[in-house]
Protein backbone atom coordinates (compact mmCIF):
# COMPACT_ATOMS: atom_id res chain seq x y z
CA UNK A 1 0.00 0.00 0.00
CA UNK A 2 2.86 2.43 0.78
CA UNK A 3 6.39 2.59 -0.60
CA UNK A 4 9.09 5.00 0.60
CA UNK A 5 11.79 6.16 -1.79
CA UNK A 6 14.79 8.11 -0.52
CA UNK A 7 16.41 10.38 -3.08
CA UNK A 8 20.00 11.54 -3.18
CA UNK A 9 19.23 13.56 -6.29
CA UNK A 10 16.42 13.97 -8.78
CA UNK A 11 18.06 11.24 -10.89
CA UNK A 12 16.92 8.75 -8.24
CA UNK A 13 13.31 9.46 -9.21
CA UNK A 14 13.83 6.77 -11.82
CA UNK A 15 13.16 4.27 -9.00
CA UNK A 16 9.49 5.15 -9.40
CA UNK A 17 9.37 3.12 -12.61
CA UNK A 18 10.11 -0.07 -10.68
CA UNK A 19 7.19 0.49 -8.31
CA UNK A 20 4.46 1.54 -10.73
CA UNK A 21 2.68 -0.57 -13.34
CA UNK A 22 2.84 0.63 -16.96
CA UNK A 23 -0.67 2.13 -16.95
CA UNK A 24 0.60 4.98 -14.72
CA UNK A 25 3.05 6.12 -17.37
CA UNK A 26 5.90 6.32 -14.87
CA UNK A 27 8.63 7.02 -17.44
CA UNK A 28 7.03 10.27 -18.59
CA UNK A 29 6.18 11.25 -15.01
CA UNK A 30 9.80 10.70 -13.94
CA UNK A 31 11.05 12.83 -16.84
CA UNK A 32 8.73 15.68 -15.90
CA UNK A 33 9.56 15.54 -12.21
CA UNK A 34 13.31 15.23 -12.74
CA UNK A 35 13.27 18.25 -15.03
CA UNK A 36 10.96 20.38 -12.92
CA UNK A 37 11.46 19.95 -9.18
CA UNK A 38 14.38 21.01 -7.05
CA UNK A 39 16.90 18.91 -5.16
CA UNK A 40 15.16 19.85 -1.90
CA UNK A 41 12.84 16.89 -2.46
CA UNK A 42 14.65 14.03 -0.73
CA UNK A 43 11.90 11.45 -0.38
CA UNK A 44 8.76 10.28 -2.16
CA UNK A 45 6.05 8.26 -0.45
CA UNK A 46 4.02 6.24 -2.96
CA UNK A 47 0.43 5.76 -1.80
CA UNK A 48 -1.07 2.88 -3.81
CA UNK A 49 -4.81 2.24 -4.30
CA UNK A 50 -5.67 5.88 -3.77
CA UNK A 51 -9.29 6.84 -4.49
CA UNK A 52 -9.16 10.14 -6.35
CA UNK A 53 -12.47 11.98 -6.68
CA UNK A 54 -11.54 13.72 -9.92
CA UNK A 55 -10.40 10.54 -11.66
CA UNK A 56 -13.43 8.66 -10.33
CA UNK A 57 -15.72 11.29 -11.86
CA UNK A 58 -14.25 10.49 -15.28
CA UNK A 59 -14.05 6.74 -14.54
CA UNK A 60 -17.78 6.45 -13.77
CA UNK A 61 -18.83 8.49 -16.81
CA UNK A 62 -16.28 7.40 -19.38
CA UNK A 63 -13.49 4.91 -18.66
CA UNK A 64 -15.78 2.23 -17.12
CA UNK A 65 -17.84 2.26 -20.32
CA UNK A 66 -14.87 1.31 -22.53
CA UNK A 67 -14.01 -2.19 -23.71
CA UNK A 68 -10.49 -1.90 -22.33
CA UNK A 69 -10.45 -2.52 -18.58
CA UNK A 70 -9.32 0.52 -16.59
CA UNK A 71 -8.53 0.43 -12.88
CA UNK A 72 -10.77 2.45 -10.60
CA UNK A 73 -7.94 3.50 -8.29
CA UNK A 74 -4.97 5.83 -8.63
CA UNK A 75 -1.52 6.19 -7.13
CA UNK A 76 -0.59 9.31 -5.15
CA UNK A 77 2.99 10.52 -4.77
CA UNK A 78 3.88 12.65 -1.72
CA UNK A 79 7.05 14.75 -1.61
CA UNK A 80 9.14 15.42 1.53
CA UNK A 81 12.44 17.02 2.49
CA UNK A 82 15.47 15.27 4.03
CA UNK A 83 14.30 15.55 7.63
CA UNK A 84 11.33 13.18 7.27
CA UNK A 85 11.69 9.43 7.80
CA UNK A 86 9.27 6.56 7.31
CA UNK A 87 8.84 3.44 9.43
CA UNK A 88 7.38 0.86 7.04
CA UNK A 89 6.50 -1.56 9.88
CA UNK A 90 4.62 0.93 12.05
CA UNK A 91 3.44 2.89 8.98
CA UNK A 92 4.62 6.11 10.64
CA UNK A 93 6.18 9.30 9.40
CA UNK A 94 8.55 11.22 11.67
CA UNK A 95 10.58 14.42 11.77
CA UNK A 96 12.80 16.03 14.42
CA UNK A 97 10.16 18.47 15.67
CA UNK A 98 7.43 15.87 16.10
CA UNK A 99 4.41 14.79 14.04
CA UNK A 100 2.66 18.15 14.41
CA UNK A 101 5.39 19.77 12.34
CA UNK A 102 5.43 17.22 9.48
CA UNK A 103 3.62 19.79 7.34
CA UNK A 104 6.69 22.07 7.49
CA UNK A 105 8.61 19.40 5.58
CA UNK A 106 5.91 18.43 3.10
CA UNK A 107 5.95 19.75 -0.46
CA UNK A 108 2.64 18.42 -1.79
CA UNK A 109 1.30 15.56 -3.84
CA UNK A 110 0.69 14.30 -7.37
CA UNK A 111 -2.02 11.79 -8.30
CA UNK A 112 -1.23 9.37 -11.13
CA UNK A 113 -4.22 8.08 -13.15
CA UNK A 114 -4.23 4.53 -14.60
CA UNK A 115 -4.99 5.81 -18.08
CA UNK A 116 -1.77 4.95 -19.92
CA UNK A 117 -1.49 8.39 -21.50
CA UNK A 118 -1.52 11.81 -19.83
CA UNK A 119 -1.44 10.15 -16.42
CA UNK A 120 -0.71 13.12 -14.15
CA UNK A 121 -3.93 13.82 -12.28
CA UNK A 122 -4.81 16.24 -9.49
CA UNK A 123 -1.57 17.77 -8.27
CA UNK A 124 -0.82 20.40 -5.65
CA UNK A 125 2.90 21.17 -5.37
CA UNK A 126 4.55 23.88 -3.34
CA UNK A 127 6.06 26.54 -5.64
CA UNK A 128 9.09 26.40 -3.31
CA UNK A 129 10.33 23.20 -4.97
CA UNK A 130 9.48 24.13 -8.56
CA UNK A 131 12.64 24.89 -10.52
CA UNK A 132 12.58 28.49 -11.71
CA UNK A 133 9.25 29.30 -10.03
CA UNK A 134 8.28 32.96 -10.11
CA UNK A 135 8.56 35.30 -7.13
CA UNK A 136 4.81 35.67 -6.51
CA UNK A 137 2.26 32.86 -6.88
CA UNK A 138 -1.47 32.72 -6.12
CA UNK A 139 -1.85 29.86 -3.66
CA UNK A 140 -4.13 28.62 -0.96
CA UNK A 141 -3.88 25.98 1.73
CA UNK A 142 -4.79 22.44 0.67
CA UNK A 143 -5.37 19.84 3.36
CA UNK A 144 -3.98 16.36 2.82
CA UNK A 145 -4.88 13.24 4.80
CA UNK A 146 -2.11 10.64 4.80
CA UNK A 147 -1.52 7.72 7.19
CA UNK A 148 -3.68 9.41 9.82
CA UNK A 149 -1.73 12.67 9.63
CA UNK A 150 -3.28 15.95 8.52
CA UNK A 151 -0.76 17.69 6.29
CA UNK A 152 -1.04 21.05 4.57
CA UNK A 153 0.49 22.43 1.42
CA UNK A 154 0.21 25.90 -0.12
CA UNK A 155 -0.09 25.63 -3.87
CA UNK A 156 -2.28 25.92 -6.95
CA UNK A 157 -4.04 22.84 -8.40
CA UNK A 158 -2.95 21.40 -11.73
CA UNK A 159 -3.28 18.24 -13.85
CA UNK A 160 -2.65 16.90 -17.36
CA UNK A 161 -5.57 17.07 -19.74
CA UNK A 162 -7.15 13.63 -20.26
CA UNK A 163 -6.84 14.09 -24.06
CA UNK A 164 -9.80 11.82 -24.80
CA UNK A 165 -12.45 13.53 -22.67
CA UNK A 166 -11.01 16.88 -21.74
CA UNK A 167 -8.62 19.41 -23.26
CA UNK A 168 -6.39 22.23 -22.05
CA UNK A 169 -9.29 24.63 -21.57
CA UNK A 170 -11.16 22.20 -19.32
CA UNK A 171 -8.04 21.81 -17.19
CA UNK A 172 -7.52 25.58 -16.91
CA UNK A 173 -11.16 25.99 -15.78
CA UNK A 174 -10.84 23.08 -13.34
CA UNK A 175 -7.62 24.46 -11.82
CA UNK A 176 -9.11 27.91 -11.24
CA UNK A 177 -12.39 26.58 -9.82
CA UNK A 178 -10.61 24.09 -7.53
CA UNK A 179 -8.50 26.98 -6.21
CA UNK A 180 -11.71 28.95 -5.61
CA UNK A 181 -13.47 26.10 -3.77
CA UNK A 182 -10.44 25.59 -1.51
CA UNK A 183 -9.82 29.30 -0.96
CA UNK A 184 -13.37 30.70 -0.61
CA UNK A 185 -16.21 28.99 1.21
CA UNK A 186 -18.69 30.68 -1.17
CA UNK A 187 -17.79 28.35 -4.05
CA UNK A 188 -18.56 24.64 -4.25
CA UNK A 189 -16.21 21.99 -5.58
CA UNK A 190 -16.49 20.83 -9.21
CA UNK A 191 -14.93 17.58 -10.40
CA UNK A 192 -13.28 17.04 -13.77
CA UNK A 193 -16.39 15.50 -15.32
CA UNK A 194 -18.57 18.33 -13.94
CA UNK A 195 -16.45 20.83 -15.86
CA UNK A 196 -16.96 18.99 -19.16
CA UNK A 197 -20.73 19.13 -18.59
CA UNK A 198 -20.82 22.77 -17.46
CA UNK A 199 -19.27 23.94 -20.72
CA UNK A 200 -22.37 23.03 -22.70
CA UNK A 201 -26.08 23.78 -22.25
CA UNK A 202 -26.70 20.01 -22.64
CA UNK A 203 -24.77 16.80 -21.86
CA UNK A 204 -22.46 16.46 -24.87
CA UNK A 205 -21.70 12.86 -23.98
CA UNK A 206 -19.02 10.56 -25.39
CA UNK A 207 -15.93 12.19 -26.82
CA UNK A 208 -17.48 15.53 -27.72
CA UNK A 209 -15.54 17.45 -25.02
CA UNK A 210 -12.24 16.25 -26.51
CA UNK A 211 -13.02 18.13 -29.72
CA UNK A 212 -12.19 21.27 -27.82
CA UNK A 213 -13.85 24.27 -26.28
CA UNK A 214 -14.60 27.71 -27.54
CA UNK A 215 -13.69 30.64 -25.31
CA UNK A 216 -17.43 31.21 -24.77
CA UNK A 217 -17.69 27.71 -23.28
CA UNK A 218 -15.06 28.55 -20.68
CA UNK A 219 -16.97 31.73 -19.87
CA UNK A 220 -20.07 29.58 -19.41
CA UNK A 221 -18.21 27.23 -17.03
CA UNK A 222 -17.34 30.17 -14.76
CA UNK A 223 -20.90 31.51 -14.91
CA UNK A 224 -22.40 28.14 -14.00
CA UNK A 225 -19.91 27.91 -11.13
CA UNK A 226 -21.43 31.04 -9.61
CA UNK A 227 -18.76 33.58 -10.51
CA UNK A 228 -19.14 36.72 -12.65
CA UNK A 229 -16.62 36.29 -15.47
CA UNK A 230 -15.16 39.32 -17.21
CA UNK A 231 -13.75 38.60 -20.66
CA UNK A 232 -10.98 40.87 -21.97
CA UNK A 233 -9.54 40.50 -25.48
CA UNK A 234 -6.40 42.11 -26.85
CA UNK A 235 -6.93 44.50 -29.75
CA UNK A 236 -4.76 42.84 -32.37
CA UNK A 237 -5.55 45.52 -34.94
CA UNK A 238 -3.41 47.92 -32.93
CA UNK A 239 0.38 47.71 -33.05
CA UNK A 240 0.27 47.31 -29.28
CA UNK A 241 -2.42 47.23 -26.61
CA UNK A 242 -0.63 48.07 -23.34
CA UNK A 243 -3.93 48.52 -21.50
CA UNK A 244 -4.68 44.80 -22.06
CA UNK A 245 -1.51 43.76 -20.24
CA UNK A 246 -1.93 46.38 -17.51
CA UNK A 247 -5.36 44.92 -16.79
CA UNK A 248 -4.01 41.36 -16.94
CA UNK A 249 -1.41 42.01 -14.27
CA UNK A 250 -3.88 44.06 -12.20
CA UNK A 251 -6.21 41.08 -11.85
CA UNK A 252 -3.32 38.69 -11.11
CA UNK A 253 -1.99 41.09 -8.45
CA UNK A 254 -5.51 41.11 -7.02
CA UNK A 255 -5.18 37.37 -6.40
CA UNK A 256 -7.50 36.28 -9.24
CA UNK A 257 -6.06 33.49 -11.42
CA UNK A 258 -6.82 34.11 -15.11
CA UNK A 259 -8.09 31.77 -17.80
CA UNK A 260 -5.83 32.83 -20.69
CA UNK A 261 -6.36 31.98 -24.37
CA UNK A 262 -3.82 31.98 -27.20
CA UNK A 263 -5.66 32.14 -30.51
CA UNK A 264 -3.04 30.86 -32.95
CA UNK A 265 -1.88 28.06 -30.67
CA UNK A 266 -5.49 27.20 -29.82
CA UNK A 267 -4.21 26.79 -26.31
CA UNK A 268 -5.51 27.77 -22.86
CA UNK A 269 -3.62 28.11 -19.58
CA UNK A 270 -4.18 29.59 -16.14
CA UNK A 271 -2.07 32.61 -15.16
CA UNK A 272 -1.26 32.19 -11.47
CA UNK A 273 1.68 34.46 -10.67
CA UNK A 274 4.47 36.68 -11.85
CA UNK A 275 8.04 37.79 -11.30
CA UNK A 276 9.15 41.41 -11.31
CA UNK A 277 12.35 42.42 -13.01
CA UNK A 278 15.14 43.69 -10.80
CA UNK A 279 14.48 47.38 -10.09
CA UNK A 280 16.49 49.56 -12.42
CA UNK A 281 17.28 53.20 -11.97
CA UNK A 282 16.66 54.41 -15.51
CA UNK A 283 16.15 58.07 -14.59
CA UNK A 284 14.34 58.21 -17.92
CA UNK A 285 11.25 60.42 -18.06
CA UNK A 286 7.94 58.76 -18.81
CA UNK A 287 5.12 57.25 -16.80
CA UNK A 288 5.37 53.47 -16.36
CA UNK A 289 2.95 50.81 -15.23
CA UNK A 290 3.34 47.76 -13.02
CA UNK A 291 3.20 45.59 -16.18
CA UNK A 292 6.42 47.16 -17.45
CA UNK A 293 8.13 45.96 -14.26
CA UNK A 294 7.08 42.34 -14.88
CA UNK A 295 9.68 39.93 -16.26
CA UNK A 296 7.79 36.62 -16.24
CA UNK A 297 4.34 35.17 -15.69
CA UNK A 298 3.74 31.88 -13.86
CA UNK A 299 1.34 29.59 -15.68
CA UNK A 300 -0.49 26.37 -15.04
CA UNK A 301 -0.16 24.73 -18.47
CA UNK A 302 -1.41 21.15 -18.71
CA UNK A 303 1.63 20.15 -20.78
CA UNK A 304 4.01 21.02 -17.94
CA UNK A 305 4.44 20.89 -14.20
CA UNK A 306 2.67 23.81 -12.50
CA UNK A 307 4.11 27.33 -12.19
CA UNK A 308 5.71 27.27 -15.64
CA UNK A 309 7.74 30.50 -15.83
CA UNK A 310 7.15 32.29 -19.12
CA UNK A 311 9.06 35.38 -20.24
CA UNK A 312 7.06 38.48 -21.14
CA UNK A 313 8.75 38.62 -24.56
CA UNK A 314 10.64 36.16 -26.72
CA UNK A 315 10.25 33.09 -24.53
CA UNK A 316 9.91 29.45 -25.56
CA UNK A 317 7.63 27.64 -26.20
CA UNK A 318 5.70 30.89 -26.02
CA UNK A 319 5.76 34.19 -24.17
CA UNK A 320 3.27 36.17 -22.13
CA UNK A 321 2.65 38.44 -25.10
CA UNK A 322 1.14 35.45 -26.96
CA UNK A 323 -1.88 35.70 -24.66
CA UNK A 324 -4.72 37.14 -26.76
CA UNK A 325 -7.62 37.06 -24.30
CA UNK A 326 -8.33 36.26 -20.70
CA UNK A 327 -11.29 35.59 -18.48
CA UNK A 328 -11.25 36.63 -14.84
CA UNK A 329 -13.89 35.00 -12.63
CA UNK A 330 -14.88 37.86 -10.33
CA UNK A 331 -17.18 37.98 -7.33
CA UNK A 332 -20.50 39.70 -7.86
CA UNK A 333 -19.85 43.17 -6.53
CA UNK A 334 -17.11 44.41 -8.81
CA UNK A 335 -18.93 46.76 -11.19
CA UNK A 336 -16.16 49.23 -12.05
CA UNK A 337 -13.98 47.52 -14.69
CA UNK A 338 -10.22 47.59 -14.97
CA UNK A 339 -10.61 49.50 -18.26
CA UNK A 340 -12.08 52.36 -16.24
CA UNK A 341 -9.45 52.21 -13.49
CA UNK A 342 -6.75 52.14 -16.16
CA UNK A 343 -7.86 55.48 -17.58
CA UNK A 344 -8.83 56.97 -14.26
CA UNK A 345 -5.37 56.27 -12.82
CA UNK A 346 -3.73 58.62 -15.28
CA UNK A 347 -6.40 61.28 -14.76
CA UNK A 348 -5.37 61.44 -11.09
CA UNK A 349 -2.49 63.67 -12.10
CA UNK A 350 -5.07 66.43 -12.65
CA UNK A 351 -5.36 66.40 -8.85
CA UNK A 352 -1.66 67.19 -8.55
CA UNK A 353 -2.13 70.55 -6.80
CA UNK A 354 -4.51 69.09 -4.24
CA UNK A 355 -2.65 65.94 -3.23
CA UNK A 356 1.14 66.07 -3.82
CA UNK A 357 1.33 63.38 -6.49
CA UNK A 358 4.79 62.59 -7.83
CA UNK A 359 5.48 64.15 -11.24
CA UNK A 360 3.54 62.32 -13.97
CA UNK A 361 6.54 61.39 -16.05
CA UNK A 362 8.44 60.00 -13.05
CA UNK A 363 5.65 57.76 -11.77
CA UNK A 364 5.09 54.02 -11.77
CA UNK A 365 1.38 53.19 -11.46
CA UNK A 366 0.01 49.94 -10.08
CA UNK A 367 -3.63 49.02 -9.46
CA UNK A 368 -5.49 46.00 -8.13
CA UNK A 369 -8.70 44.91 -6.38
CA UNK A 370 -8.91 44.14 -2.70
CA UNK A 371 -11.49 44.39 0.05
CA UNK A 372 -12.09 47.22 2.48
CA UNK A 373 -11.27 44.79 5.30
CA UNK A 374 -7.96 43.86 3.70
CA UNK A 375 -7.03 47.55 3.41
CA UNK A 376 -7.85 48.13 7.08
CA UNK A 377 -5.86 45.03 8.02
CA UNK A 378 -2.89 46.26 6.00
CA UNK A 379 -3.06 49.73 7.57
CA UNK A 380 -3.28 48.21 11.06
CA UNK A 381 -0.19 46.07 10.32
CA UNK A 382 1.72 49.16 9.11
CA UNK A 383 0.20 51.63 11.57
CA UNK A 384 3.51 53.32 12.38
CA UNK A 385 3.81 54.54 8.78
CA UNK A 386 0.64 56.60 8.93
CA UNK A 387 -0.58 59.74 10.66
CA UNK A 388 -3.12 58.54 13.29
CA UNK A 389 -5.72 60.83 11.66
CA UNK A 390 -5.36 58.85 8.41
CA UNK A 391 -5.60 55.53 10.25
CA UNK A 392 -8.81 56.72 11.92
CA UNK A 393 -10.20 57.88 8.57
CA UNK A 394 -9.55 54.49 6.93
CA UNK A 395 -11.13 52.69 9.88
CA UNK A 396 -14.25 54.89 9.73
CA UNK A 397 -14.90 55.19 6.00
CA UNK A 398 -17.82 52.89 5.10
CA UNK A 399 -16.14 51.14 2.14
CA UNK A 400 -18.12 48.81 -0.11
CA UNK A 401 -16.84 45.23 0.11
CA UNK A 402 -14.53 45.54 -2.90
CA UNK A 403 -12.25 48.45 -3.69
CA UNK A 404 -9.68 49.20 -6.34
CA UNK A 405 -6.36 50.46 -5.00
CA UNK A 406 -4.17 52.63 -7.22
CA UNK A 407 -0.61 53.21 -6.05
CA UNK A 408 1.79 55.82 -7.41
CA UNK A 409 5.53 55.46 -6.82
CA UNK A 410 8.67 57.15 -8.03
CA UNK A 411 11.44 54.95 -9.42
CA UNK A 412 13.53 55.08 -6.20
CA UNK A 413 10.43 54.29 -4.12
CA UNK A 414 9.49 51.36 -6.36
CA UNK A 415 12.99 49.92 -5.98
CA UNK A 416 12.49 49.61 -2.20
CA UNK A 417 8.86 48.49 -2.27
CA UNK A 418 7.39 51.88 -1.33
CA UNK A 419 4.74 54.16 -2.80
CA UNK A 420 4.09 57.91 -2.59
CA UNK A 421 0.32 58.07 -3.00
CA UNK A 422 -2.53 55.60 -2.63
CA UNK A 423 -6.04 56.08 -4.05
CA UNK A 424 -9.03 54.00 -2.97
CA UNK A 425 -11.69 53.65 -5.67
CA UNK A 426 -15.17 52.24 -5.06
CA UNK A 427 -15.39 49.00 -7.11
CA UNK A 428 -19.17 49.37 -7.15
CA UNK A 429 -19.01 52.75 -8.92
CA UNK A 430 -20.83 53.59 -12.13
CA UNK A 431 -18.77 54.22 -15.26
CA UNK A 432 -20.17 57.76 -15.45
CA UNK A 433 -19.16 58.92 -11.99
CA UNK A 434 -16.88 61.94 -11.85
CA UNK A 435 -15.51 61.10 -8.39
CA UNK A 436 -15.67 57.30 -7.91
CA UNK A 437 -13.27 57.58 -4.95
CA UNK A 438 -13.37 56.96 -1.23
CA UNK A 439 -9.98 58.39 -0.49
CA UNK A 440 -6.68 59.51 -1.95
CA UNK A 441 -3.69 60.31 0.23
CA UNK A 442 -0.03 61.18 0.13
CA UNK A 443 2.25 61.58 3.16
CA UNK A 444 1.09 65.11 3.82
CA UNK A 445 -2.45 65.38 2.49
CA UNK A 446 -5.61 63.37 2.01
CA UNK A 447 -8.86 63.97 0.18
CA UNK A 448 -11.86 62.18 1.67
CA UNK A 449 -15.06 61.61 -0.35
CA UNK A 450 -18.54 61.21 1.08
CA UNK A 451 -20.06 58.33 -0.90
CA UNK A 452 -23.06 57.97 1.37
CA UNK A 453 -24.76 60.71 -0.62
CA UNK A 454 -25.64 60.00 -4.25
CA UNK A 455 -24.75 62.89 -6.53
CA UNK A 456 -21.59 64.08 -4.81
CA UNK A 457 -20.77 67.73 -5.41
CA UNK A 458 -17.42 69.40 -5.02
CA UNK A 459 -18.65 71.89 -2.43
CA UNK A 460 -20.09 69.52 0.13
CA UNK A 461 -18.88 66.03 -0.75
CA UNK A 462 -15.11 66.34 -0.46
CA UNK A 463 -12.93 67.28 2.50
CA UNK A 464 -9.22 67.69 2.97
CA UNK A 465 -7.09 66.28 5.76
CA UNK A 466 -3.67 67.71 6.62
CA UNK A 467 -1.26 64.91 7.64
CA UNK A 468 1.96 65.06 9.62
CA UNK A 469 4.86 64.14 7.35
CA UNK A 470 6.69 61.19 8.91
CA UNK A 471 9.75 61.92 6.79
CA UNK A 472 9.77 58.36 5.44
CA UNK A 473 10.65 57.46 1.84
CA UNK A 474 7.02 56.46 1.32
CA UNK A 475 4.43 53.94 2.39
CA UNK A 476 4.91 50.19 2.06
CA UNK A 477 3.51 48.83 -1.23
CA UNK A 478 0.47 46.59 -0.70
CA UNK A 479 1.97 43.29 -1.96
CA UNK A 480 -0.38 40.99 -0.13
CA UNK A 481 -2.57 38.84 -2.36
CA UNK A 482 0.09 36.44 -3.62
CA UNK A 483 2.47 34.18 -1.76
CA UNK A 484 6.15 34.97 -1.94
CA UNK A 485 8.06 31.91 -3.13
CA UNK A 486 10.71 30.61 -0.71
CA UNK A 487 12.98 28.71 -3.08
CA UNK A 488 14.28 25.44 -1.64
CA UNK B 1 -30.00 67.75 12.40
CA UNK B 2 -32.33 64.87 11.56
CA UNK B 3 -31.28 61.24 11.92
CA UNK B 4 -31.14 60.54 8.19
CA UNK B 5 -28.85 63.48 7.57
CA UNK B 6 -26.68 62.48 10.50
CA UNK B 7 -26.16 58.91 9.23
CA UNK B 8 -25.35 60.01 5.70
CA UNK B 9 -22.72 62.53 6.75
CA UNK B 10 -19.59 60.47 7.12
CA UNK B 11 -17.56 63.65 7.58
CA UNK B 12 -19.01 64.20 11.03
CA UNK B 13 -17.36 61.00 12.24
CA UNK B 14 -13.87 61.99 11.09
CA UNK B 15 -11.90 64.62 12.97
CA UNK B 16 -9.69 67.22 11.36
CA UNK B 17 -11.41 67.50 7.99
CA UNK B 18 -11.40 70.86 6.27
CA UNK B 19 -13.32 72.15 3.24
CA UNK B 20 -11.48 71.89 -0.08
CA UNK B 21 -11.28 74.79 -2.47
CA UNK B 22 -13.43 73.62 -5.42
CA UNK B 23 -11.04 75.41 -7.78
CA UNK B 24 -8.32 72.93 -6.78
CA UNK B 25 -10.48 70.11 -8.15
CA UNK B 26 -11.90 71.95 -11.13
CA UNK B 27 -9.23 70.73 -13.54
CA UNK B 28 -9.84 67.12 -12.49
CA UNK B 29 -13.61 67.50 -12.82
CA UNK B 30 -13.27 69.03 -16.27
CA UNK B 31 -10.90 66.27 -17.40
CA UNK B 32 -13.26 63.59 -16.08
CA UNK B 33 -16.33 65.06 -17.81
CA UNK B 34 -14.71 66.01 -21.10
CA UNK B 35 -12.02 63.37 -21.58
CA UNK B 36 -11.83 60.48 -19.11
CA UNK B 37 -15.46 59.37 -18.83
CA UNK B 38 -16.05 59.46 -22.62
CA UNK B 39 -12.79 57.51 -23.05
CA UNK B 40 -13.87 54.96 -20.43
CA UNK B 41 -17.25 54.45 -22.09
CA UNK B 42 -15.58 54.04 -25.48
CA UNK B 43 -12.93 51.65 -24.13
CA UNK B 44 -15.50 49.45 -22.39
CA UNK B 45 -17.60 49.28 -25.57
CA UNK B 46 -14.54 48.42 -27.68
CA UNK B 47 -13.56 45.64 -25.26
CA UNK B 48 -17.10 44.29 -25.43
CA UNK B 49 -16.89 44.10 -29.23
CA UNK B 50 -13.46 42.42 -29.11
CA UNK B 51 -14.73 39.90 -26.57
CA UNK B 52 -17.69 39.08 -28.81
CA UNK B 53 -15.28 38.25 -31.65
CA UNK B 54 -13.02 36.09 -29.51
CA UNK B 55 -15.81 33.99 -27.98
CA UNK B 56 -15.68 31.61 -30.95
CA UNK B 57 -11.98 30.89 -30.84
CA UNK B 58 -11.34 27.14 -30.66
CA UNK B 59 -9.12 25.85 -27.85
CA UNK B 60 -7.93 22.26 -27.91
CA UNK B 61 -4.14 21.94 -27.55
Amino acid sequence: MYTWLSLKSSADLVQLEAHLSPEYGAKRVVEKLAGGISGAVKAVLIEHNYVDKDYRSTYYHFYSKKGQHYRADCVRLHFFDQTVTYDSTALKLACHEGPDRLGDHYFGYMVLRPTGIATIGRTVLSPDIRSGACQYIITTEHKVHLLGYKLKVHGFPSMDQHVDISVCAHVACWSILRHYSERYSTYREFLTHDITLMAQPFDPGGLVPSRGLEVSHAERVFQVAGTYPVHITRDKKKASDPSFYRQLIAYVESGFPLFAAMQERRHAVAVVGFERRQPVNTRLPGMRSAWEEVQKLALVDDNNLPYLPVEVKGGTPYSAEDIDAFIVALPEKVFYPADAVDRLAEARFKLGGAINLPPEDESIIRYFITTGSALRHFVRDHESEFDPKLVATIMKLPFAQFIWIVEFATEPQWAVGQVAVRAVIDATSSLLEVMPLWLIHSQTQALVFNRLTVGLDLQSGIRGLQLADSGRVGFTRMDQNLRSTQTK
Amino acid sequence: MDKEKDESDVFQAIEGLTPVDPNALADFERAMNEEVIPEIVKAVEERRMLAAESRHWQLKC
